[in-house]
This record gives C-alpha cells, sequence and structure tokens, in this order.
C-alpha cells in the first residue's frame, strides 16, 4: 500500500449528508452566538507555541502539534481558540471598550488526544468569549447561550451541564495547607470519584472541613449539594464560592433551566484554568463531554491587560455524531 | 437502563456472587450459555462479557456505562474514567519477581523485565530510574527469567504458588489489585439516579 493512500490516525472525511448536517449544526450556533450579539472571529491557524503555553497550561499546550519557524521559533498548529482571542482582547483591542463579544467556529489540532475515546485530533470548536465583565450576569448569559444552542438543535431534555465554582475545592485545599503533591492528589481521587481512597487519604487531615468531599458519589445534583457543602465548609474563599454558585442556580432556576442543569462540585479537571466558574455539557448518546467552560480572570492578564471573562466551547464533530446516529434511529 | 460490561474469568466469577447479593440477578442457564449480552430478572440492567483488558475500552467509549475490572487492568490501560467503589473481590498484587532477590540491584546499566503489564513496569521502573528493557508477552511470564529471556517479571501474584513452582521469589511489591466498579464520565452525569442506585446497592453488600 502506498504511503499515500492512507490516512493519519484521529483524521477523517465528511462526504455528503454527514458533511451537510454537520454545517446546518455549525450555522445553529453560529446563529444564536449572533442573536446574542457575539461578533465573529476568525485567528490565525498557526501561532507561536509560547502563545498556547500561556493561554492553555503547558501540558495542554504539548499536546498540540508543533514545528519551527524558518528562524527556529516554535509554532503550534492551534489547539485551542481562546489563548489567541484573549491576546487579541489584550493587545490589538485594548482600546476597544468593553464588553467584548466574540465567537468562533474553527478547527482545532491536538496530536495527542486527551483519552482513548477521543479519537479525533482535529475538532471544530464552536466557541465565544465574553470579555471585560464579570460575575453572575455574563456567568448566566454563557450558560443560557450554551443551553440555547443546545435545544435548538432539539437535544432537548438529552443534554446536561454541570456547574461547579473552582473556589470551592481551592478554598478548602488551601485551608488544609496542602503541599503541591498532596493538593493534585486529592484532586485526582475527587475527580475520579475514588471514594475509598479518598477517605483514606483524608483521614491524615482531622478537620471538618475535608469531610466535604469525602463523599465523592454525593457531589452531584441540585441546590441541595450546596446544602451538604454548607454544612462542613467554613473557610472564607469557599463559602463566597459557595454563594456566587448558589446565586447563579437560582437564575437557572429562575429561568425555567433547572432540569438541564447540574451542580457538580466533583468537577475539579482543569483547577489551574479557571477562576470561577467551570462548567461541562453532556449529551446522551456522547460518551465523554462534548463541550466545557468556565471563567477565566487570569488569562488576559498575562497578555498585559488583566480583565474578567468566561467562555465556552462544543465539540461540533462529536455533535454531528450524535444528532447523525439519531436521525438513523429516528427513520 | 444501564449496561454493566464484565471481565470473564475470576472477576465474572466473584462478581456475579456480589451483584445477586446487592438484587442484580442473572439467570443462570444464560450466564453458563455461550451468549455474550445477558439482561438480569427486572430487565434493569444488561450486561456484556468481554475481555477483561475490554472493560475500560467499553466503559471509556461510553458503550457501556459500567464496569467491574480488576484494578491492575486498570492501571494498564491508563482510562480516563470514575472508580467509585472498591468491591473488594479478586484481591491480588502486582509484584516484581526474579530468581534472584537482589536481581534490581545487581543488574548492571539496565534490567531485562518480561510481563504483561507493559505501561505498569515502564512507570515503576521509570519513577526510580531504572533503564529497563520491556518484553512484552501474552502469558506464562513466569517462564521469563528460567529461559533466559528477562532477568525479572513483573506479574499478577494471588498465592504465589506458581511463582515458587517456577523458581521465582518475589523481589518488590508495586500495587495491590482488587475488582473495582468503573463508571463511564457521561453516564454519571446523565443516568446520575440509575447509577447511584447501582453503587449504593454495591456498596451495602461490600460494606456488611
Amino acid at each position: 500500500m502506498s504511503i499515500t493512500s492512507r490516512i493519519p490516525a484521529g483524521m477523517r472525511y465528511y462526504i455528503g449528508a454527514e458533511a451537510r448536517l454537520r454545517r446546518q449544526v455549525e450555522d445553529v450556533a453560529m446563529s444564536v452566538f449572533e442573536a446574542w450579539s457575539y461578533e465573529e472571529v476568525i485567528t490565525p491557524s498557526v501561532d507561536y507555541y509560547d502563545l498556547f503555553e500561556q493561554g492553555m497550561g503547558q501540558r495542554e499546550a504539548q499536546r498540540g502539534f508543533r514545528f519551527t519557524d524558518n528562524d527556529g521559533r516554535l509554532l503550534a498548529l492551534r489547539p485551542d481558540v481562546t489563548s489567541s482571542v484573549a491576546r487579541m482582547a489584550a493587545t490589538l483591542l485594548a482600546e476597544r471598550s468593553r464588553p467584548l463579544r466574540f465567537c468562533y467556529a474553527a478547527p482545532v489540532f491536538r496530536q495527542q488526544t486527551q483519552s482513548h475515546a477521543e479519537w479525533r485530533r482535529e475538532n471544530t470548536q464552536l466557541g465565544c468569549e465574553l470579555i471585560g465583565v464579570g460575575g453572575k450576569p455574563a456567568d448566566l448569559e454563557v450558560l443560557r447561550l450554551a443551553a440555547e444552542i443546545l435545544s435548538r438543535l432539539n437535544l432537548q431534555s438529552r443534554y446536561c451541564i454541570t456547574i461547579n465554582n473552582v473556589d470551592i475545592f481551592n478554598g478548602v485545599a488551601a485551608h488544609l495547607n496542602l503541599e503541591p503533591a498532596a493538593r493534585e492528589q486529592l484532586r485526582r481521587l475527587i475527580d475520579t470519584r475514588e471514594t475509598a481512597e479518598l477517605q483514606r487519604f483524608l483521614q491524615n487531615y482531622n478537620d471538618d472541613e475535608a469531610r466535604a468531599f469525602s463523599q465523592p458519589t454525593q457531589l452531584t445534583g441540585k441546590r441541595d449539594v450546596l446544602r451538604a457543602a454548607r454544612s462542613r465548609i467554613t473557610n472564607a474563599r469557599s463559602i463566597a464560592a459557595l454563594d456566587s454558585l448558589e446565586d447563579l442556580w437560582s437564575e437557572i432556576a429562575a429561568h425555567g433551566l433547572e432540569s438541564a442543569f447540574d451542580i457538580d462540585l466533583g468537577d475539579v479537571s482543569s483547577l489551574d484554568y479557571y477562576t470561577g466558574l467551570s462548567l461541562k455539557i453532556f449529551v446522551h448518546g456522547a460518551g465523554s463531554s462534548v463541550g466545557r467552560g468556565g471563567r477565566y480572570d487570569g488569562l488576559t492578564g498575562s497578555f498585559g491587560r488583566a480583565e474578567p471573562a468566561v467562555g465556552f466551547v462544543l465539540n461540533l464533530d462529536a455533535l454531528t455524531e450524535v444528532l447523525a446516529r439519531s436521525n438513523v434511529q429516528d427513520r | 437502563m444501564i449496561t454493566i460490561a464484565i471481565g470473564k474469568g475470576r472477576i465474572q466469577e466473584s462478581a456475579l456472587p456480589l451483584l445477586a447479593r446487592a438484587g442484580v440477578r442473572l439467570n443462570d442457564e444464560a450466564v453458563n450459555s455461550r451468549r455474550l449480552a445477558l439482561m438480569d430478572q427486572t430487565g434493569q440492567y444488561r450486561f456484556i462479557f468481554v475481555k477483561p483488558a475490554d472493560v475500560p475500552v467499553y466503559v471509556e467509549h461510553g458503550i457501556a456505562d459500567c464496569g467491574i475490572v480488576g484494578r491492575d487492568v486498570l492501571l494498564e490501560s491508563e482510562a480516563d474514567l470514575l472508580l467509585p467503589l472498591d468491591l473488594g473481590i479478586s484481591r491480588c498484587r502486582i509484584v516484581v519477581a526474579a530468581a534472584d532477590k537482589d536481581a534490581i540491584n545487581k543488574a548492571q546499566g539496565m534490567i531485562r523485565v518480561a510481563t504483561k503489564y507493559a505501561s505498569i513496569a515502564r512507570t515503576h521502573f521509570g519513577s526510580r530510574g531504572i533503564p529497563v528493557e520491556i518484553i512484552q508477552l501474552s502469558g506464562s511470564v513466569e517462564l521469563g527469567p528460567a529461559t533466559g529471556l528477562a532477568d525479572v517479571i513483573v506479574d499478577l501474584v494471588e498465592t504465589g504458588i506458581t511463582l515458587k513452582e517456577n523458581g521465582l521469589t518475589i523481589v518488590e511489591e508495586i500495587a495491590e489489585s482488587t475488582g473495582r466498579l468503573v463508571v463511564n464520565r457521561a453516564s454519571y452525569q446523565l443516568k446520575t439516579d440509575e447509577v447511584a442506585q447501582l453503587v449504593n446497592a454495591l456498596e451495602s453488600v461490600v460494606a456488611s
């Protein structure tokens, strides 16, 4: 077999009906973004590797495809769009009045996938960023946007958006004075809900706050999980985060979206990236999350202009796959 | 409905009685048949029986919502799954064994390791800065040192009898392994109540 008849791992074609469906999904998302006054932005496909390392952290950026420029500087095929938008906001658009609202439909590339189930190395992200405004109204805006896109895709009652505030965990970790290695171990045990190991780990910390996470299978639910957490947690940082999450939950309920959302205090997968709200999006028929996002107030600061920012991305390829399969079943 | 993937063999033998005590019963006749997919008596759970190493694959892809599999397999697969429950079944150890108890210290520059657990062996020796040549085998690993294929082996040990009969002793223990309940991340969020019901039912019989 000649080398040119082969296709690299994680790459694929879309043909005919599937390509059409994929474009329809993209159009739905982009039209919802537009209706909410989000401006489309097209960022460079190739950029300096440093940009992504600064934007995503070393561990994530390293998953990207890397190569060198004429002068020897390291380049990368963009593994995310957010880093580039954040730089643009802090530099090119530093003088523009806030808030900034941007959306995009752009392929991102990862040489190394995150899990075995993530087969694709090219994924198109449908995403938005709301920059220059913090607090509940901005968080609520992007959550409502995500919910609207999913229901416009006829995924009503087939999706679930989980929300958390990373400062709940961070406050407890700080209160327990955890060394970086111990903090990472606690994070991992909560993330994978390893009840027995987690309880063994927490025995070393004779502290009521430590017990807030001791039942990791009971961290997901509606408003009641906040009540359970409050009965254990007393440190100010976590309490503030619990308050803001509860405020947000009340707004979600007021908009009649309670059934589509869950609070998941155990979502501690990207603690070092997000600074407040974090969210994950799940759809029946997809084995892993089809979207994620959150607040990243620290990011634009690393490009010289610190300001609040929040956003999310949906994975167009994963959504298309789910919808294509359910179309076949409906027939 | 929830789909549960179960590793065939040792794990299956101890998992099915545990599930029965938790109120999830399979027809004996069906279990003894050659069918690879079965419903439980209530119709609430679908079981698929696969090779142990394939359990993390089915669960990570969301084809099965849950799985029952040994920690040895999970460590080797490095699958991204939730691990809410240690079922305490099929208890055994993952060890380094050799003919000479001092094999690791005596090694000069590099050791040859025969194993079914290439990834576990690489991580274990890597964390200690010991260069290794991993020789991947699919069975009868104990033959490695005797035939001169390898200096040491990394393998699963239950009683230690097989090791002893092949002239090997345990040099060090890498990890303990027991059967675990694993859950797909998306199923955990989308089928919250059903998964919680299974976790709680199993938890109550594991604790007793």
